[in-house]
């Protein structure tokens, strides 16, 4: 078809869409629904007893690619939940301005202590405001929705069948 | 097959005489090349006499990263080579990874990856329809509007992607031996429901690019490549099937499920700018095909084949090369792995990936001379490339 | 002294117009683009105009060091001034002109013809390689739109008769909108200066000497502030000047019934604007030897087959 004709059906394609609804959203004052998987940052948890979960076994700063965990180990203490001797970590830092929110640290945690958060750190004027220090990683637990995953739950999806077969 | 070889460097000289030359530094900053890209143009007045692609701008040595980073840890790294179809990467280096330590993939988690990779398919050439009629368009006109419906349709494939994952980008989904993510329930309802929109608002897309006589003019006899310099230069994927070439991994060598689910290859016969639009448009016509009928077939089972990522050296593999290459919306993606790196052989000696954008862009030299500077435009997205993938 | 009044009446709404015809736009595109537009400035962004002046106005001024700064800095103010120029013989209503020449038609295309000198001149002084291939499209692509759009405003004048711009409004409420009648030379007319304007204006699908995509932004490329705000400007008064004047050439002008002459030339003028930009945001751009083998090719010939045309309807037509 020539010119005429073809702007013609082109100019109806943009104004059957002038009249849709428009697809923008104004982020801060209204959010776009995000799935029950959504991963956006992290928090550290607590458990029935108010005892810190992370035993500083230092697994998740190990299987890290970009290496943006760093554990302090702390003395073992007695356990309020079993009764048993456990570790503590009395320093955890993640660097969020190198991480790539793979979700491995989520997933090799023996004790499902750290997962992430459905939604996102406040933007700072520093780089020191996205390191996730330790306090801020457990204020994270209260102040922020935890996403679907933790430990149990990814492993335990990708070994359901497996275990049947055993 | 040899192609000629182009000269590396302009020598001016070798132009005295005919006339006053322009040189052009277009890119690395600069709106159209997709990127950070340059070109060294020569130009005689608006015709290009010579063109000079320097690539790296981007270069992060993932390839090297690879040497330090375990099998379990690279996963998650590659994601960012080819930024625009992440999925592919992971699928691409899981693939290799899986067949050096001789890891069987159940056939959900092989089904569920061919439904990913071809709604990355879907999502891939919406977005590269979009940059195309950006710079046949400007981002102050036409273009910039159906870049935009290119946008809202591309989210609808990420939100799909989210719904499983968690993430847009970073899905880190793939794992040794399987995915991480089963689907979620009532899954197949929304994937009929988000391509139901893409397929209808296609049609729309069509009247506004390749059905236009604009488009046709601008595109048509631009930028052709012969079947013989496509193969000598190692072109792949629509490139490559624009130029009249039939070859599609997929069906010549399937893997995952497309021995199950056969793809109907598109190819086009002129090998210019226009040919690999509509090889791409029709490819999205038959993706979409592809992932209904992958996610109605979607068997039962497990999705993981081996033991779930628990500590870094897991997998360990002292010797043995392999090469494995997947069709990704831009073309061959290999994968060589050397096994037998540091830690006791959990991490690859040697990794080498190879891009298809990276080949497509060795192209530039031989079709650009002869074109006008709104050519080299038009020529360059054509391509379709993506600088995290070429530079890596 | 009344055309001074309506000089300075005109300019002030001109000016202010411009400022909400381009948020006009940017609703309008977003819209089409399934996006929102400005909202943050005022209610429904009505205010982003303002908010943009005064973005432009705190801008830093940066002159290239290899630039040449006479011609660098006359360039901007040259442009904005025959913009503006070409708005003196457009008349909004009965007596409501700045200047009614009687060579309006002729004034109005003398200056749109000039506007590419500054352009070039941008170009030049630029001395930066994309501002120079932008500057030398934007002289061919002028010259060569020239010769169609002079062709298709003399249409309405050998119809009228006479080159004042009041004189062909006065035609057209006697007989009927040249647009309409005499039909054949009239619609393909109208047309075809629909299609010169938009080139001569630089609109899509004709904006090739600013073709962001290739040259960057054209010849304003190394203009910052308000100097670039000023091309910017220009270029919005030149579309809505060039829709003022297809709304009098062949639309009519202030005619029209029920209500005062004024607010159906704004009507139709705003109509034209819209459509203009409607088009912009919805085509793709030609590539320059496709734009001059349009303009000469098919343009031009056509346009001297309608000249001939209105020669025979006025002396065989009985008008």
């Amino acid at each position: 078809m020539g010119y005429p004709l073809d702007t013609l059906r082109a100019l109806g394609v943009t104004l059957k869409n002038l009249v849709r609804p428009p697809t923008t959203v104004e982020y801060p004052k209204v959010t776009r629904p995000r799935s029950e998987r959504y991963r956006a940052s992290f928090a550290l948890l607590h458990d029935e007893n108010n005892e810190e979960l992370c035993i500083g076994c230092l697994a998740c700063e190990r299987i890290c690619p970009s290496q943006v965990i760093a554990i302090t180990a702390g003395p073992k203490i007695q356990s309020v939940t079993t009764g048993k001797k456990r570790g503590t970590a009395t320093d955890f830092t993640l660097d969020l301005t190198a991480c790539i929110f793979c979700e491995l640290c989520v997933q090799v945690c023996p004790t499902d202590a750290i997962i992430m958060t459905r939604t996102q750190e406040d933007p700072g004027f520093s780089r020191e405001d996205l390191v996730l220090t330790m306090d801020k990683l457990y204020k994270n637990e209260k102040d922020r929705p935890a996403a679907w995953g933790n430990a149990t739950k990814l492993l335990g999806m990708q070994e359901q069948e497996a275990k049947k077969d055993e | 097959m040899s192609a000629p070889q182009p000269q590396h460097r302009i020598e001016l000289a070798v132009h005295e005489g005919e006339g006053d030359l322009m040189l052009v530094n277009f890119g690395p900053q600069h709106p159209s090349t997709h990127g950070v890209f340059r070109i060294k143009l020569l130009l005689d007045g608006e015709i290009v006499v010579k063109a000079v692609p320097y690539p790296g701008f981007l270069h992060r040595g993932v390839e090297k990263l690879a040497e330090r980073l375990t099998f379990t840890q690279l996963g998650p790294i590659v994601d960012k080579n080819d930024y625009i179809a992440p999925m592919t990467n992971e699928q691409a280096i899981f693939m290799a990874f899986e067949k050096l330590l001789g890891i069987e993939v159940p056939r959900r988690a092989r089904w569920m990856r061919t439904l990913f990779a071809e709604l990355q398919r879907v999502a891939s050439h919406l977005l590269w329809l979009g940059t195309f009629a950006l710079d046949l368009g400007g981002a102050l006109g036409g273009g910039a509007t159906v870049f935009l419906y290119c946008f809202r349709e591309r989210e609808l494939v990420l939100d799909l992607f989210e719904e499983v994952t968690g993430a847009r980008f970073h899905y880190n989904t793939h794992t040794m031996g399987g995915n991480r993510h089963d689907l979620p329930a009532g899954y197949a309802q929304k994937v009929h429901a988000t391509l139901d929109v893409i397929a209808a608002r296609l049609v729309e897309y069509e009247h506004l690019t390749s059905t236009n006589r604009i488009f046709d003019v601008r595109t048509r006899g631009v930028g052709t490549i012969s079947s013989e310099l496509a193969l000598g230069l190692g072109l792949t994927g629509p490139v490559l099937r624009a130029s009249g070439v039939d070859h599609d991994l997929r069906r010549d060598a399937p893997y995952g499920a497309y021995d199950e689910v056969p793809v109907n290859v598109m190819t086009e016969t002129s090998g210019d700018c226009l040919a690999r639009a509509l090889v791409r448009i029709r490819e999205m016509t038959e993706s979409i095909r592809l992932a209904r009928a992958l996610i109605d077939g979607m068997p039962e089972g497990p999705i993981c084949g081996a033991k779930a990522i628990k500590t870094p050296t897991q997998f360990k593999a002292a010797s043995g090369q392999v090469y494995v290459g997947i069709e990704t919306p831009r073309g061959e993606l290999g994968t060589y792995v050397i096994a037998g790196g540091n830690e006791r052989g959990a991490a690859p000696y040697r990794l080498k990936i190879r891009p298809p954008s990276y080949h497509a862009m060795s192209v530039l030299p031989y079709v650009l001379p002869g074109h006008m500077v709104s050519d080299v435009v038009a020529i360059l997205g054509s391509l379709d490339p993506i600088m995290g993938e070429v530079d890596r | 002294m009344h055309w001074l009044l309506w000089s300075v009446v005109i300019i002030t709404v001109l000016m202010t117009t411009t400022a909400w015809a381009l948020w006009l736009e940017r609703k309008l595109a977003a819209r089409m683009g399934s996006r929102l537009g400005p909202t943050m400035v005022g209610r429904h962004g009505l205010l982003q105009p303002i908010a943009d002046l005064l973005k432009l106005l705190q801008k830093e001024d940066i002159l290239p060091e290899a630039a040449d700064g006479a011609l660098f800095n006359l360039a901007p103010i040259l442009t904005a001034v025959f913009a503006i120029a070409t708005v003196a013989v457009v008349p909004f209503g009965e007596g409501v002109i700045a200047a009614d020449l009687d060579i309006g038609v002729l004034w109005v295309l003398a200056f749109g013809g000039l506007m590419v000198i500054p352009v070039w001149m941008a170009g030049w002084a630029s001395n930066n390689k994309f501002a120079l291939l932008g500057g030398m499209r934007a002289v061919a692509q002028a010259v060569s739109y020239e010769v169609p759009l002079v062709l298709a405003s003399m249409v309405p004048v050998i119809l009228a008769g006479s080159m004042s711009m009041t004189d062909i409004v006065h035609y057209q409420q006697q007989h009927s909108w040249i647009a309409l009648w005499p039909t054949l030379p009239g619609l393909p007319a109208f047309l075809l200066f629909l299609l010169a304007s938009l080139a001569e204006s630089n609109r899509i699908p004709f904006d090739i000497p600013e073709a962001e995509s290739e040259l960057v932004a054209g010849v304003s490329t190394e203009y910052t502030g308000m100097k670039f705000g000023l091309f910017y400007m220009a270029e919005y008064i030149h579309t809505l000047v060039s829709s003022a004047i297809g709304a009098a050439l062949f639309l009519g002008g202030w005619s029209g019934p029920f209500a005062p002459g004024l607010h159906w030339m704004l009507l139709k003028t705003l109509g034209l604007f819209v459509f203009i930009y409607v088009v912009r945001w919805t085509l793709l751009r030609f590539r320059q030897d496709q734009l001059m083998r349009l303009a000469w090719v098919w343009l031009v010939p056509m346009g001297l087959v309608l000249v001939f045309m209105a020669a025979v309807v006025v002396v065989w037509g009985g008008a």
